[in-house]
């Protein structure tokens, strides 16, 4: 059992005490009860020799050689290939060594019997609040674009652990603001970390706008108009921006060249002042703005805008921000899009459907009033890149992901299209398939070992390893 | 408590005649499957259910069916009960945080929720291709005594086959919903006394005095109609308990969320619990309470409290609810006979047996996968809803 705490051996440096009361459990096996005195001196003892280990685990060991671990004989779904039956995934320190029907297994390699089971990348929830303390996800009120959700994540938030227990190990996570421009999002790893920092495998991997949000199910109006407005007010002030930074690079460049010239003839002449000199100027520095700054990255397609957009009205209007000012959109919900499901194809813009049923949301706005659970289902049969999220009521509803996949199934999709939607296609779309999404060699070890078909109701988690780390293992003793 | 149910079984059948005889006299229809999930009788492999005149006629394998009769050949597939939605506020022509209450009483037992619904409502389809074929309408949480909440089915015609039950029961809560800043109760025990005074005045009346609200409470404490009562946590349950202790009621408790806290008490009394949507719970800790709750012993039914949740999703419910511990085929009754029973229907609905309401669904797989697909809805023996094939 000791690998379990290599694997959370940062869980452990900061849950110190439970972790130790915890691993003493495990050991002792059907020993549940320890009187409390006992615990902690077994505790600190095994945490102390655990250490090392989990220090090594992250680089190479004594011997100079990475962990490796070797998941054999499952039912290897790598989403980005056919199913390999039979299969092994061998995974060195945090990285996918190799993935097939023939692959060798070195010796020291830890062996995972995973016969009769599947194995799969870790699920991602591309429509996640989790570490994000509950009140502040599902806030109104503007926001800008500037506002980084990597700013605000609490990586103690509760329960959080429960999430992971579902296969999840990726979340894009992101500012919530209603009209106009939220912030930017992140995707985050569920690898236990403490240290917000650690938590974000990649920042900026969107900026956050929404159009025609009503503040509840109450009520909209035609102050939605407002969102599309000012989005478009706030893009062009950024376009002006971007582009006086552009001149004033040049002139700068210009500047520094001129001047250079200058010293040189200055240097070679004989010190007297060249006739056709102009006095040289050095560029006024136009004023820095960080809002600004991130949509001119917006503008150049260097992060894409992701816009919640529900009702045909305003997807219509994020695809037009898209066509105006180039830009890369991920349409956010698209509840709607299955009336103009062809409109969107033909853009090839893609879109997180969700959430696939309403009962996953807090609190059902007015723009969930056209909703078809059939949504997904419709987009992705247009050949639209179509990943599923959750939309859940908090970070925890993460968990259902596979529910939710499973649902869209239901209702129409493809099932290797919804399982897709779960890995792959939300990693593509935020800019991060080349480090998780799919069981390929290179690739981070985020991965998944299941008792059957996530998409099964029976079936359970039995390992997740995040960065080639065993995050969790399913407790089998009775 | 089961007196008191078949009392209001017999209100029902004779208030309302029974649908479909006219409109279906004659009408024949067969429907073979791979699987039959009768509820009532375990599972039938390669069976044939024959209908007529909207009723279920034959169950079993080697059933003869006449030559020329119409015939639904689902092949492999699975046929369970129509879905009952025990708890929903559909086709009420609102949306999801509308009132559907009158506040300014606390009080408002002869207010019937059957009189604001519309059997044409758009929003009943998504209901029906979900496999849900019956619901119960409630008025909603924000008065103690809220009105009297009705059976239909999701047939959808306007010749009102539909309707089932115009008044199944009365609707009471104990949350805090039903507390307000500017008229009584204001607070838990005032809420408590006003349900009290209203229950003890019904007590005394007298049929030749005019007073709705006393008559339909009235019929509460005889036992002829049932409380469905709504409370949450284990204080508003405990509160709630008290009162249907007082004047013992025929209860159901709806939304219970904490009720798996006090399920001896609830075995104890044979008092059922109407689930709130699963989906609203995010903690592993609560989604475990039905599964909890069912072993105990407590009669389990689902609610999809519809528009807040899609009505369909009281199959999610029992998804998720098989998920964090209910026994598969506790989940499967919970959606069919425990909640008929819990509307006094069960002579009726919920099972697949000769002589209850022809209304099936087909499914592609077991009806607790989440992946299965709803291929055909039958209700009365029409069909009203079949799956486009792509």
């Amino acid at each position: 059992m000791g690998f379990v705490w290599r694997g959370a051996s940062d869980l452990m440096l900061d849950r110190g005490r439970w972790s130790c009361y915890k691993a003493c459990n495990l050991v002792h096996g059907e020993r549940k009860m320890i009187d409390v005195k006992n615990a902690h001196l077994i505790g600190t003892v095994l945490f102390l020799s655990l250490l090392p280990v989990g220090v090594r685990a992250a680089g190479p060991s004594a011997e100079g050689k990475p962990e490796r671990i070797a998941i054999r004989g499952g039912m290897v779904l790598t989403i980005s290939t056919n199913p390999i039956r039979d299969g092994t995934v061998l995974v060195e320190g945090e990285t996918i060594r190799a993935v097939g029907r023939d692959v060798v297994v070195p010796d020291g390699a830890r062996v995972v019997d995973a016969k009769g089971k599947f194995v799969l990348p870790g699920f991602m929830d591309a429509q996640s609040s989790l570490y994000v303390m509950a009140s502040e996800a599902s806030g109104s009120g503007g926001g800008s674009a500037e506002w980084s959700v990597a700013d605000a994540l609490d990586p103690f938030i509760e329960r959080h652990e429960e999430v992971l227990h579902q296969g999840v190990t990726a979340v894009y996570v992101a500012p919530s603001g209603i009209g106009g421009f939220a912030g930017r999002g992140a995707v985050l790893s569920l690898n236990g970390a403490t240290r917000p920092e650690k938590l974000v495998l990649k920042a900026d991997a969107a900026v956050r706008a929404s159009l025609g949000l009503s503040a509840g199910s109450q009520s909209s109006s035609l102050a939605r108009l407002d969102d599309y407005a000012s989005l478009r007010e706030t893009l062009i002030e950024a376009q002006a921006y971007a582009q006086r930074q552009r001149r004033y690079r040049q002139d700068l460049a210009e500047y520094e060249k001129k001047k250079a010239e200058q010293e040189k003839e200055k240097k070679a002449g004989d010190g007297s002042k060249p006739k056709d000199s102009e006095e040289l100027k050095r560029p006024d520095k136009p004023a820095s703005n960080p809002t600004h700054e991130i949509l001119a990255k917006v503008l150049d397609k260097e992060i894409p805008l992701q816009v919640e957009a529900h009702r045909v009205s305003d997807i219509l209007n994020a695809l037009r921000l898209a066509e105006e000012f180039k830009l890369s959109v991920i349409l956010d919900g698209c509840t709607e899009g299955y009336r103009i499901a062809g409109e969107i194809a033909r853009r090839k813009v893609p879109v997180v459907a969700g959430p696939v049923s309403t009962s996953f949301v807090a609190m059902p706005r007015l723009e969930y009033r056209n909703h078809s659970p059939e949504n997904a289902a419709i987009l992705a049969a247009k050949g639209i890149q179509t990943a599923v999220g959750v939309c859940g009521r908090d970070g925890l509803s993460s968990k259902f992901i596979t529910l939710a996949a499973a649902m869209a199934t239901a209702n129409g999709m493809d099932r290797d299209a919804a399982l897709r939607a779960i890995t792959l296609t939300p990693a593509e779309i935020f800019g991060v398939a080349d480090r998780i999404g799919s069981l390929d060699v290179g690739k981070r070890a985020d991965l998944v070992v299941m008792t059957g078909h996530p998409f099964d109701a029976d079936s359970r988690v039995e390992m997740v390893l995040v960065g080639g780390k065993v995050v969790y293992e399913r407790d089998t003793t009775p | 408590m089961k007196r008191a149910l078949l009392t209001i079984v017999a209100i029902g059948l004779v208030s309302v005649p029974t649908p479909g005889r006219a409109a279906d006299a004659g009408r024949t229809l067969a429907v073979r499957a791979g699987r039959i999930l009768t509820v009532s009788n375990g599972a039938i492999e390669n069976g044939v259910i024959t209908v007529r005149d909207g009723k279920i006629d034959g169950v079993g394998v080697d059933l003869a069916v006449p030559k020329g009769m119409e015939t639904i050949d689902a092949g492999d597939k699975v046929v369970v009960p129509g879905f009952i939605d025990a708890h929903c506020h559909l086709g009420l022509s609102l949306n999801a945080m509308a009132e559907i209450d009158e506040t300014v009483q606390p009080v408002t037992a002869q207010m019937r929720i059957i009189d604001a619904f519309d059997p044409t409502a758009d929003e009943l389809a998504q209901a029906v291709r979900a496999g849900v074929t019956t619901m119960m309408l409630a008025p909603g949480g924000r008065n103690p005594i809220g009105g009297q909440t009705a059976v239909v089915k999701l047939s959808g015609d306007r010749r009102k086959r539909w309707l089932v039950k115009p008044s199944a029961g009365v609707e009471m809560s104990f949350t805090s919903d039903a507390l307000m800043s500017d008229r009584r109760p204001t607070s838990r025990p005032g809420l408590i006394t006003l349900v009290q005074e209203n229950l003890d005045k019904a007590a005394g009346y007298e049929s030749d005095t005019f007073a709705p609200t006393a008559e339909v409470l009235s019929r509460l404490t005889r036992r002829e109609l049932p409380a469905y009562v709504r409370a949450v946590a284990v204080d508003e349950i405990d509160a709630a308990l008290s009162v249907i202790d007082r004047y013992e009621l025929a209860a159901v408790l709806v939304g219970a969320q904490q009720a798996d806290e006090m399920a001896e008490m609830l075995v104890e009394r044979e008092v059922a619990v109407i689930c709130g949507p699963q989906l609203l719970h995010s903690q592993d800790h609560d989604l475990k309470r039905a599964g909890r709750l069912a072993a105990a012993g407590v009669k389990v039914a689902f609610g999809s409290f519809a528009p807040r949740t899609m009505s369909g999703d009281i199959r999610t419910s029992a998804i998720l609810a098989v998920r964090y511990g209910l026994k598969r085929d506790e989940a499967l009754k919970a959606l069919t006979i425990n909640a008929a029973e819990i509307l006094g229907l069960d002579g009726r609905l919920g099972s697949i047996q000769p002589g209850r309401d022809a209304d099936l669904v087909i499914l592609d797989g077991d009806p607790l996968e989440p992946a299965s697909r709803v291929e055909t809805v039958i209700i009365d023996g029409n069909v009203v809803y079949r799956r486009e094939q792509k």
